[in-house]
């Protein structure tokens, strides 16, 4: 991998600038750079219904080092992450990848019930209560090994950068490109729900 | 990316408000992540932002011998979305103190602007989530460095006036 | 300061909307907190630090959610089920709440179905109006 970056980088330095452009949206910073995705697999999906994934914990997580450094486990606010970023998937197939942006608009009565430690997975279940055009409203659990970890309701807001300034219409559709990729990477190898 | 949300306190109240500040910068490689080519702040980690600004409050209340962790998000409201340069300010006050727990209220500005509305509670967990395994020593505020360097600006201000009344036994 | 129970069931209701996330035609006076609105352990300081600040009361965990302390206690509890002493504890500790049905079978699984919003509504009206 570190190899291929040096050759990629090495092939950059004899562009143009408008080349430049092209290439690098071909390049890992237009795939995303993968450091934000608090799930690792979506593994079922009933469209407008219901969604589960699952995030493994590991140690080669660089901020479990900070929290805490004697007693590394996953961050509550991550696993609002992974129900969130669920939901999200779930509302993007639903709706058929029509908005680039897909917020937290509000979460109520989350609580956290035990630690995750290293080793340890979370699977994540979110029930859909509405999809409407630019808003939905959720509520989700997070179990492992039987336990519940985190419980949460919570809404979002879906909405494309063009609504408010035309001129943004290509960053929402480079961002929906991104995003129906990325969704492949989470899908690939489920077997439920297809 | 590491696991810190705020970057100094510009004030603090002991046992009864803070202010933190937080830099929101293109050099944070999750951004880049969310969204690609657009990249905002995940509204998660505005929350940790308010839970680490609120929990370092409560913390330092009990002189930091509890060990402090977010155990419920009471209320998280968002108005806006935030991007790299954008300065916010989180302000978290005490809304109850008890041995066991504590509650506190926050909002998060940019400028004049109301990013977000956000509500915690804290346990402190040794007197709470007995059955649980962690550790015996304080894992929660155990590198005081990085609270040196957080509270580095606001050390020599003396505790607010009616700090003690704010605590409940 | 009189306060009507209308007014205090009101209020009583909007702090469970707020503090477990449920609507407000979910809470009726027979609700019970656990069993109805989903209410855990860490609701149940939420709730009191909430009813504390709407009330101006001050209210030790123990004496409006007496569950957990008598749950764990060997003297208390027997086979899942409250004995004479836990009986009698609990009716000592929660008197503003009718245990009639309950002590026909005291299975500790059905304590938390003691917790309803009357109950609620009881305390803080003996609280307030008592004096």
């Amino acid at each position: 991998m570190r190899l291929a970056g040096r050759i990629r980088r090495f092939r950059l330095l004899r562009l143009t600038a408008g080349q430049l452009e092209q290439v690098g949206c071909a390049s890992a910073q237009c795939e995303g750079i993968m450091r934000f995705i608090l799930i690792d697999k979506v593994i079922s999906f009933e469209k407008g219904k219901r969604l589960k994934a699952v995030k493994g914990v590991s140690l080669a997580e660089e901020y479990l080092s900070d929290h805490f450094p004697k007693f590394p486990v996953l961050p509550g606010v991550l696993m609002l992450e992974g129900l969130i970023e669920s939901a999200s998937w779930l509302v993007r197939n639903s709706e058929g990848f029509a908005h680039s942006m897909i917020l937290l608009e509000e979460a109520k009565n989350v609580r956290y019930k035990s630690f995750l430690p290293p080793g340890a997975q979370i699977e994540y279940t979110v029930e859909a209560k509405t999809i409407e055009e630019n808003v939905s409203s959720f509520s989700g659990v997070g179990v492992s090994q039987d336990e519940s970890i985190v419980e949460a309701r919570f809404a979002l807001r879906h909405f494309n950068l063009a609504d408010n300034d035309p001129t943004l219409a290509a960053i929402d559709a480079a961002v929906v490109e991104n995003m129906k990729n990325r969704w492949k990477l989470l899908w690939q190898g489920s077997t439920g729900g297809k | 990316m590491r696991w810190i949300w705020i970057d100094k306190f510009v004030e603090f109240k002991s046992g009864q408000s803070a202010v933190a500040l937080k830099n929101v910068t293109l050099a944070e490689e999750h951004l880049h992540d969310h969204f690609p080519g657009f990249p905002v702040m995940p509204e998660c980690l505005m929350i940790e932002g308010m839970a680490q600004t609120a929990g370092i409050l409560v913390g330092e209340a009990r002189k930091f011998s509890e060990k402090v962790i977010l155990a419920k998000i009471r209320k998280a409201v968002f108005f806006d979305y935030v991007k790299a340069g954008d300065s916010l300010m989180l302000e978290a006050k005490i809304e109850s103190l008890a041995p066991e727990a504590a509650s506190t209220s926050g909002r998060i500005t940019r400028g004049e602007k109301l990013i977000a509305e956000i509500d915690l509670m804290f346990s402190h967990v040794d007197k709470n989530l007995s059955g649980k395994e962690f550790p015996e020593e304080n894992f929660v505020f155990d590198d005081t460095s990085v609270f040196d360097s957080l509270l580095r600006e606001v050390a020599s201000q003396p505790p607010g006036p009616g700090a003690a009344e704010s605590e409940q036994e | 300061m009189a306060m009507s129970r209308e007014d205090i069931l009101q209020q009583v209701q909007e702090i469970l909307v707020d503090a477990l996330g449920v609507d407000d035609d979910e809470v009726s006076l027979e609700s019970r907190l656990m069993g109805d609105l989903g209410a855990e352990s860490i609701d149940f300081l939420d709730i009191v630090f909430r009813l504390e600040k709407a009330f101006s009361i001050k209210i030790p965990r123990e004496e409006l959610f007496p569950a957990e302390s008598l749950m764990n206690n060997p003297e208390f509890v027997s086979n899942g089920k409250l004995t004479e002493s836990g009986l009698k504890e609990i009716r000592e500790r929660l008197p503003h709440t009718d245990l009639s049905e309950f002590e026909k079978d005291p299975d500790l699984n059905k304590l938390g179905d003691l917790f309803t919003v009357n109950a609620i509504v009881n305390f803080v009206d003996n609280r307030l109006n008592a004096a």
